[in-house]
């Protein structure tokens, strides 16, 4: 019976986490100069903060801490004018990653020692989402990119996707309520 | 199994909404493609989440150890459905000591998949004797997005008794009286036997090979040799359990039952009758019987022995008649810290029963008195505990006490001797 595996895992899953949150938060201040700069190194400073604590000690600080870095990167985009961030695939599959590595630091428990298929199936997962993440956001920025429609028709697409986003939120509150199951 | 929903859901489906009203307010479609995955993954996992069909039994490979001994716990796991994550928590009880040390819990994370067997195994090792249910196991599931999580508890408990090791004791205390049957202790009374006790005139219906032909020749008339015979003892065992004084190194409960448990072993080996009384707020008695089936009930019995917290006043009287029989004598291990088992011998004492008092002394695991005041109170309890002592004496009992540095075969050696003495102590 091998020795169980010390708390080094949800560390180092913490600690990787942390360090995604801060290539997001660091990220935007390269393409910002003068005052907002200065304002917005006290967003990025507060989107770390917050990140490292949803990673690290305390979960419920994730929601807090993706808003943060993603009003970040809304700043970043509101000062760029109207041409389209090609690097928007990228905040989000780092959202992504930033977010599923935190919640595997809060799933490794010291206690608990994962079998090494475990490891192999939720870092392919892991990868993987990430991946399509990358593909997601891309082709969300091709669609978006397309010539069809004039800006009333992507108006209509963008109210229709945030119906649909509000009621699956509604829906997935109802679902997910805690019930006994057998 | 009841499920249970991540916190990650609502976040990444909170942060997805809000990005997508920012893109639509701002009218920035990188706002939507930076969050759209965290929507998607929300729905994928909802889509893909179902609840796992799982069969677990636990089972230990014995029913009965000695401690120090190893136990295998196997968790036997078979999933129905595939299962992403599960993780297998089983409950290591207080007394034993799991894989990883100490820890009360031992717990591993599998992967199975459709129809997928797994047995689990785990080794505990017993460092405490008692009687221990195992098979306490909790189980939880993940999903492959860790969306919800399924948990779940085995109660298929599995009854396992630790025996303390019985130390080898060549030396007991003997009785003043026995009892009628054939044993192996030397009566006091006259009759067939081997050891010599007094010689007395021929009378007719005597043996011819009891006839002393020395003795014979020097009085001038037939005489014949009496002899001691050899029979059995009742014994009885009197556990004093209404307080345990635990330290570092151990406790006065725990060093009382294995000296109770080496007792009975070593009584029973020499065919004699032995009883048990466990008196304290649980109050447990075995009449006095003999052979291994005594040997097994009164460890079973020993086992079940804890301290039972109460403040009602218990006295022998609430004991059966039979469980104290005439001529036994009583081997009392107790701290002498509670009255009422204090109370108990002085009783037994005034019923004229022929007690031996291993008092074993709560001092050293009490822990160091510290600071004068500490210091002083420590002394004052020795010294009462020293005329507690006196006082059993006085009665005739024989009281020592047992400390840590001795073993028990010392302690034993020295309540005999004292025995011999005439029932006085040393001190």
């Amino acid at each position: 019976m091998p020795a169980p595996r010390r708390a080094r895992a949800p560390l180092a899953c913490g600690l990787a986490a942390t360090a995604v949150a801060a290539g997001l938060a660091l990220a935007p201040l390269a393409a910002v100069s003068g005052p907002l700069r200065e304002a917005l190194a006290w967003l990025a400073g507060l989107g770390l903060l917050l990140a490292a604590g949803a990673a690290l000690r305390l979960p419920s600080l994730l929601a807090p801490a993706l808003s943060v870095l993603l009003a970040e990167y809304a700043v970043v985009l509101v000062r760029r004018g109207d041409r389209i961030d090609a690097a928007a695939p990228l905040v989000g599959a780092g959202l992504l990653l930033y977010a599923e590595l935190a919640s595997w630091a809060r799933e490794a428990r010291p206690q608990v020692r994962d079998d090494r298929p475990v490891l192999e199936a939720r870092a392919v997962v892991l990868a993987a989402t990430t991946m399509a993440a990358l593909g997601l956001g891309a082709v969300i920025l091709l669609a978006a990119d397309l010539p069809a429609g004039g800006s009333l028709t992507r108006l209509a697409i963008g109210v229709v996707a945030t119906i649909c986003t509000l009621t699956l939120v509604t829906l997935v509150a109802r679902r997910t309520s805690t019930r006994a199951r057998g | 199994m009841t499920r249970r929903p991540s916190a990650k859901i609502a976040a990444y489906i909170g942060v997805a909404a809000l990005a997508l009203l920012a893109g639509l307010a701002l009218g920035r479609p990188e706002l939507v493609a930076a969050a759209a995955p965290l929507a998607v993954l929300v729905v994928a996992g909802l889509a893909g989440a179902h609840d796992p069909e799982l069969r677990a039994e636990v089972t230990v490979d014995r029913e009965r150890a000695l401690v120090g001994d190893e136990l295998t716990v196997q968790v036997a796991l078979r999933a129905v459905t595939p299962v992403d994550r599960l993780e297998v928590l089983l409950v290591v009880p207080p007394g034993m000591e799991g894989p990883g040390g100490t820890g009360r819990t031992w717990a591993l994370a599998v992967r199975l998949a459709a129809g997928e067997e797994r047995t689990v195994t785990v080794r505990l090792t017993c460092r405490r004797w008692g009687a221990y249910w195992l098979g306490d196991a909790h189980l939880r599931a993940h999903d492959r997005f860790r969306l919800f999580t399924w948990e779940g508890h085995l109660d298929r408990h599995a009854a396992v008794k630790v025996f303390p090791v019985p130390e080898a004791l060549r030396a007991l205390v003997h009785p003043f009286e026995t009892q009628v049957s054939t044993g192996s202790h030397v009566s006091g009374q006259r009759g067939d036997g081997i050891e010599f006790a007094d010689l007395r005139p021929f009378l007719p219906g005597d043996r011819p090979r009891s006839i002393n032909w020395r003795a014979t020749a020097r009085r001038g008339a037939l005489m014949v040799n009496q002899r001691h015979p050899e029979r059995t003892t009742d014994i009885v065992l009197f556990l004093d359990s209404f307080l345990d004084v635990r330290g570092s190194t151990g406790s006065t409960l725990d060093l009382a039952v294995g000296a109770a448990a080496s007792l009975a072993s070593a009584y029973l080996g020499q065919r004699d009758r032995v009883g048990l009384v466990s008196f304290g707020g649980f109050v447990q008695w075995l009449q006095p019987g003999g052979g291994q089936t005594a040997l097994y009930r009164l460890l079973d019995t020993l086992m079940e022995t804890q301290v039972f917290a109460t403040a009602a006043w218990k006295g022998i009287r609430h004991l059966p008649p039979r469980t104290l029989p005439a001529k036994a004598l009583i081997v009392a291990l107790t701290p002498l810290v509670d009255e009422r088992g204090v109370a108990a011998l002085f009783d037994l004492l005034a019923r004229g029963y022929d007690l031996a008092v291993v008092d074993i002394s709560p001092l050293t695991h009490a822990g160091g008195a510290t600071g004068d005041w500490g210091e002083l109170a420590h002394r004052l309890w020795a010294l009462e505990r020293e005329t507690l002592r006196h006082r059993y004496q006085r009665l005739g009992a024989t009281v020592i006490e047992w400390t840590d540095e001795r073993h028990l075969q010392q302690v034993l050696l020295e309540v005999e001797a004292c025995r011999r003495r005439g029932g006085l102590a040393p001190r």
